[in-house]
């Protein structure tokens, strides 16, 4: 059982910080998909309020 | 996919594959940190024919995937110098020692971190890509300075355990520690362009937010 807990440290952090990353890439991916519909939408809008 | 191959490495990892003969069970830390600083200079080497490309034809898909590979590459470099701290302190008796791999591991990972701080510093995007592009450049120079370290100084870091010259990197290795470590390589490569491709979507989508406002100001 030597150093076992040297291992659990590395590889707990590692795969923590990987999943954090991923989830927080996938939040601002969301973010800013939801920030160019609403972009979007809102030019449709004054496009047609124009013709 | 690169779940699977992330559960089956983790599994050969950590269950199969046998203690080494000297370093014991802390060798299993090398599952991840070999994989972890490929997959960093594979994103450094991304980052540079990015900024080669961006430079020479000003296209912004170039600039966009040179910063999503730096971001992922400082990622993976954090990681490696971790995990080669949690390794050395069984080890060598030691968490960090200014040794001459992993100092220019470090300056690698403040290279890169200063990347990503000079493109957020500079306001017009045109010259946060074109600085941060020469920055990305002159960063590659650092890796192979990292790989010949341990050739060129009496470092503590021990050379190349499996890409020897002249020998197959099976007889370096012995099989049942060679597997884990070839299936951990491939699941932090399928991982980095799972991660690639979700980082490079959110910088296209930036870049039409970015030119939609420019349209609606003007």
């Amino acid at each position: 059982m030597e150093h076992w807990s040297f291992v659990a440290l590395a590889y707990g952090i590692v795969w923590s910080v990987i999943v954090v990353y991923f989830f927080f890439l996938k939040r601002r991916y969301r973010k800013a998909q939801m920030e160019l519909s609403a972009l979007t939408s809102a030019q449709t809008l004054e496009e047609h309020e124009q013709t | 996919m690169s779940l699977g191959a992330i559960v089956v490495g983790l599994y050969w990892g950590l269950v199969i594959a046998p203690p080494d003969a000297y370093q014991g069970e802390v060798q299993r830390i090398m599952y991840l940190h070999l994989p972890s600083i490929l997959t960093a200079y594979l994103s450094y080497f991304l980052v540079f024919i990015g900024s080669c490309m961006y430079l020479w034809k000003r296209e912004k898909r170039d600039d966009i995937l040179a910063h999503s590979a730096a971001e992922i590459g400082v990622l993976f470099t954090a990681l490696t110098i971790i995990e080669g701290s949690i390794w050395g302190r069984p080890t060598w008796g030691v968490w960090w020692t200014w040794d001459a791999r992993l100092t220019l591991t470090a300056i690698l990972l403040l290279i890169y971190t200063g990347y990503l701080m000079l493109r957020s510093l500079i306001e017009d995007e045109n010259r946060a890509a074109s600085a941060a592009a020469v920055l990305g450049i002159i960063g590659f120079l650092d890796i192979p300075l990292i790989h010949m370290s341990v050739y060129w100084w009496r470092t503590l870091h021990q050379p190349p355990s499996i890409l020897q010259p002249n020998k197959a990197p099976w007889e370096n290795i012995a099989w049942p520690l060679l597997i884990p470590l070839l299936i951990n390589i491939v699941a932090f490569l399928l991982l980095l362009f799972y991660l690639l491709s979700l980082r490079y979507r959110l910088g296209e989508i930036r870049d039409e937010i970015r030119m939609r406002r420019l349209e609606q100001s003007a």
